[in-house]
């Protein structure tokens, strides 16, 4: 390697986290730690109904016998989860505001310095935003015009308040409190996330979209989102995230459910950029996140793309449960990793129905001394026939102390089902980069640009509001490459 | 009956058991079983197997009345046939083929490419009885073919064999295991090529509905060697092909293959483990499966690629065909990386028959049964047709029509 190479390499590894910031807002938390207590105050602080209550210290019990799940490839000291503050919300928001003008300025100082002012995003992008500010919702924009349609978009703790039927009925119903002990942690405590429900036949016309963001030091956030398509009806959900600059380590540990009915087709998309930790692996978020779609009627369809490049330690796997007949299944995954990152994310696939289809494409880049793992279970039921599975898993390595791992799981138990799987990996390739460099381009916008390409398969799949900001945050994980 | 009772009561009956080391080392292995919790899920050792059977056993063996053979028909090949694992000594100039030592035990428990928690080898090093060791002296070009023979009804086997090939060597092996009597046999090979050397290895399985066959390798090779191994599975019992190579030294090569035929409720377990430990190394991981009736397979595959290994190549292909609505198939094929100059990948296909392919067949006039058995045919073409020895193509073209006969 020669020591151009080097020095682009020694400016990806120094690259600064560019939205490490704090807003000062007076929190109100309980005590630390995690009891039958502080799973009553939550429930108490966003006045839920007693079998709410009840839901949560059932899965508070079921987690208290449980251990974490080992198999990841991962590296990291024991979750002390008695040093956690539970609920933070910021004061005075018991009250929720009207309009923006009665949210705090510093709240919205802060998603301004993140290149997302709800003002400008209501006017300009068309965008209903539902913004999670630590735990509780802060505002959600263009409610009205979902209203006319029937759509509900709202946060978890409104739709438990208003819509406790649907609640009842589906929370719980993809991803039991009981699958595993981060699934049940959250379903104890969770806090805020998002509702939606499209009703029969409505095709949404909106992008829905929610920013996360964890403020307050030593706060685990908890979010459960829950999205509900009714037959015949579309929508697409965007999730991104980044968060401050921290030194201790923060527990990240949220919940997604998806239901697609008959004919229904949920696209769920997310950029995720935590804070990942320092250039000496110091800090950063500990995302250990459970997604899970349902394809419960015949002909549906669900689509996760997602952007990883943040936190320090990522968990993920969105899946798909394909039970409707016809139902499809998608994931598009690009994870990017630096410095002491490690990434295991992948998805699964499990085909219960005839003529399921499904496809994986997943590209991971591996920089500085990180570790990225993907894995990925496709699996095909006695009663699947016909179904269908393309996987693709490309591994990029960019200097010789990162690692790359593909650990895919493939199991048929139907003989006319078809499962195809490919993988590589790879350093970038010089013939390419001296093709760049004779072109006029700088090394660092020669890599910029291959690595740009290598993803493309995915970032195409993200919407176009999306999109942009996923280059963006390409381009910044290969930081001091491309303006 | 626990493991250590087991053991302690058969003491008489195993291998070194008068040596310190090797006695520490047994009590390290059965607290290793006192303490697993047999995590099915996780263990890829014994993902598909029967616990009871496993850990409840009945201990037999004997040891051979007749002294097995070696024959040197010409000049260069040599056919041993070893009964019961056991095999008598044997020098000449070439070769020499001796009883398994002490220190080869502890010389290999040392090494830790094996998982801990693979439950066979444990018990292959628990309960050893038989095994024997061949060296192939420096720059010496032979063939020897291995017969495997099982005495008695009932029996556990549980052998270690070394295979040493000196600098410059290269070695044509062909082991067969054809036993029809119902026993157990637990094989470990560890096999050591020196710098230059060449091993081509091919193993025929073909056993009885009744016989188990665990059967365990490890290579090592050194600066370039190449190891080749070739399996054949056409057994109607349960048989385990778990296969480690390590490439220690640069410019060394491993080629792991194997095909396996299964029907009715037969069970096989396959693994290929590739460490690359040295630059400019390369190493093939290739199975295929025919799964017919309600049998049941798996297919682990790893390469892993040390930090120094640069310039790796390493490739993986796996294949599988369904024939039978309850036949199932469960693969993993993974990839570990920690050096950027390399080209890995991995090919992972699991379906039935192309039906497009049969309709083609039968439209020029074919039958079904027959479309299927040409595409079968097709299918593992490639393997077949690699082999370059006439009489070996011909017994497993013969095991093949065999197999294909019971397709409907």
């Amino acid at each position: 390697m020669n020591s151009e190479t080097l020095n682009t390499l020694d400016t990806y590894t120094k690259n600064k986290y560019k939205y490490g910031f704090v807003t000062d807002i007076d929190n109100e938390k309980p005590k630390k730690g995690l009891n039958e207590d502080t799973i009553k105050f939550i429930s108490l602080k966003k006045n839920e109904p007693e079998w709410m209550l009840e839901w949560r210290l059932k899965a508070f019990s079921k987690w208290k016998k449980m251990k974490e799940p080992k198999w990841a490839n991962l590296n990291f000291p024991e979750i002390n989860y008695q040093d956690i503050y539970y609920y933070s919300a910021p004061k005075g928001f018991e009250k929720k505001p009207k309009d923006l003008s009665e949210v705090d300025p510093k709240l919205i100082e802060t998603y301004n310095k993140l290149g997302i002012p709800l003002e400008e995003q209501k006017v300009l992008a068309g965008v209903a935003v539902d913004v999670v500010f630590d735990s509780v919702s802060v505002a959600t924009t263009y409610k009205g015009e979902l209203e006319k349609l029937g759509i509900i978009f709202c946060s978890i703790g409104e739709a438990i308040q208003k819509h406790p039927d649907l609640i009842k009925k589906y929370l719980g119903s993809v991803i039991p409190a009981g699958d595993h002990s981060f699934s049940a942690l959250n379903s104890a405590v969770f806090t805020d996330g998002s509702f939606v429900y499209i009703p029969e036949g409505v095709k949404c016309p909106m992008e829905l979209s929610t920013y996360f963001r964890i403020n307050a030091e030593n706060t685990g956030q908890f979010e459960r989102t829950l999205i509900i398509a009714d037959k015949g009806s579309y929508v697409s959900y965007l999730e991104g995230c980044t968060a401050p600059k921290r030194d201790d380590n923060q527990l990240h540990a949220a919940n997604v459910e998806l239901i697609a009915l008959e004919n229904a087709e949920i696209k769920y998309s997310t950029v995720q950029n935590w804070y990942p930790g320092d250039e000496n692996g110091k800090g950063g978020i500990y995302n250990f996140v459970t997604k899970r779609g349902l394809c419960a009627g015949k002909n549906s369809k669900i689509s996760w793309t997602q952007v990883e490049t943040g936190s320090a330690i990522t968990w993920k796997y969105p899946s798909c449960i394909l039970k409707g007949e016809n139902s499809i299944g998608e994931f598009y995954s690009v994870a990017i990793t630096n410095n002491f990152q490690q990434a295991d994310t992948g998805t699964k696939m499990t085909h219960i129905g005839k003529n399921t289809k499904s496809k994986i494409i997943s590209k991971g880049i591996s920089l500085g001394k990180s570790q990225n793992t993907y894995r990925g279970e496709v699996s095909f039921l006695r009663k699947a026939d016909k179904a269908r599975n393309y996987t693709q898993c490309d591994s990029l390595l960019v200097g010789n102390k990162c690692g790359a791992h593909t650990v895919p799981y493939i199991d048929s138990k139907n003989n006319t089902a078809v499962i195809e799987h490919e993988a590589s990996t790879s350093k970038i390739n010089e013939d390419q980069l001296y093709y760049c460099r004779q072109r006029g381009l700088s090394h660092e916008e020669a890599v910029s640009l291959i690595v740009n390409g290598f993803c493309k398969q995915v970032l195409q799949e993200l919407p176009m509001e999306f999109a942009v900001e996923a280059q963006k945050l390409v381009s910044i994980s290969l930081e001091g490459s491309v303006g | 009956m626990n493991i250590q009772d087991n053991y302690l009561k058969n003491k008489k009956n195993i291998f070194f058991s008068e040596n310190e080391d090797i006695q520490n080392h047994r009590e390290k292995l059965i607290n290793i079983f006192e303490n697993d919790r047999f995590d099915k899920k996780n263990n890829e050792s014994i993902k598909n197997i029967n616990l009871k059977n496993f850990i409840d056993f009945k201990y037999k063996y004997l040891i051979p009345e007749e002294t097995s053979v070696i024959n040197n028909n010409q000049d260069n090949n040599y056919s041993i046939v070893s009964v019961n694992g056991q095999c008598s000594n044997f020098k000449d100039d070439k070769i020499e083929i001796t009883k398994i030592l002490d220190e080869d035990y502890n010389d290999f428990s040392k090494n830790d490419t094996i998982e801990n928690n693979d439950h066979f080898v444990n018990l292959n090093s628990l309960f050893l009885n038989s095994g024997f060791k061949i060296v192939i002296k420096k720059n010496n070009n032979i063939k020897i073919k291995i017969s495997n023979i099982i005495t008695d009804d009932d029996l556990t086997i549980f052998q270690k064999n070394n295979y040493i090939c000196e600098e410059g060597s290269s070695l044509n092996l062909i082991e067969e295991y054809e036993n029809k009597n119902n026993s157990t046999s637990n094989i470990l090979n560890v096999i050591k090529l020196e710098k230059n050397s060449q091993l081509n290895h091919f193993l025929i399985q073909d056993n009885s509905p009744n016989h188990n066959l665990i059967i365990t390798s490890h290579s090592s090779c050194k600066k370039d060697s190449t190891y080749t191994q070739k399996v054949y599975n056409f057994s109607e019992g349960y048989v385990r092909n778990f296969h480690y190579s390590e490439l220690i030294e640069a410019n060394s090569e491993a080629d792991l293959q194997g095909i396996f035929f299964l029907k009715d409720n037969n069970t096989s377990n396959n693994k290929t483990f590739v460490k690359h430990l040295a630059e400019d190394c390369k190493s093939n991981q290739i199975y295929k499966g025919i799964l017919n009736d309600r049998s049941k397979a798996t297919y682990f595959s790893n390469t892993h690629v040390d930090q120094v290994a640069q310039r790796t190549e390493g490739y993986q292909l796996s294949k599988g065909i369904l024939l039978s609505d309850n036949a199932s198939y469960f693969s993993k094929p993974e990839l570990k990386i920690y050096a950027d100059d390399v080209k890995c990948s991995h090919g992972s296909t699991i379906g039935p028959i192309d039906e497009n392919a049969i309709f083609y067949l039968r439209s020029r006039g074919m039958s079904k049964i027959a479309a299927t058995k040409i595409l079968i045919s097709s299918f593992i073409n490639e393997e077949l047709s690699s082999i370059d020895n006439q009489q070996m193509s011909e017994i497993i073209q013969k095991k093949l029509v065999r197999y294909l006969s019971k397709v409907k």
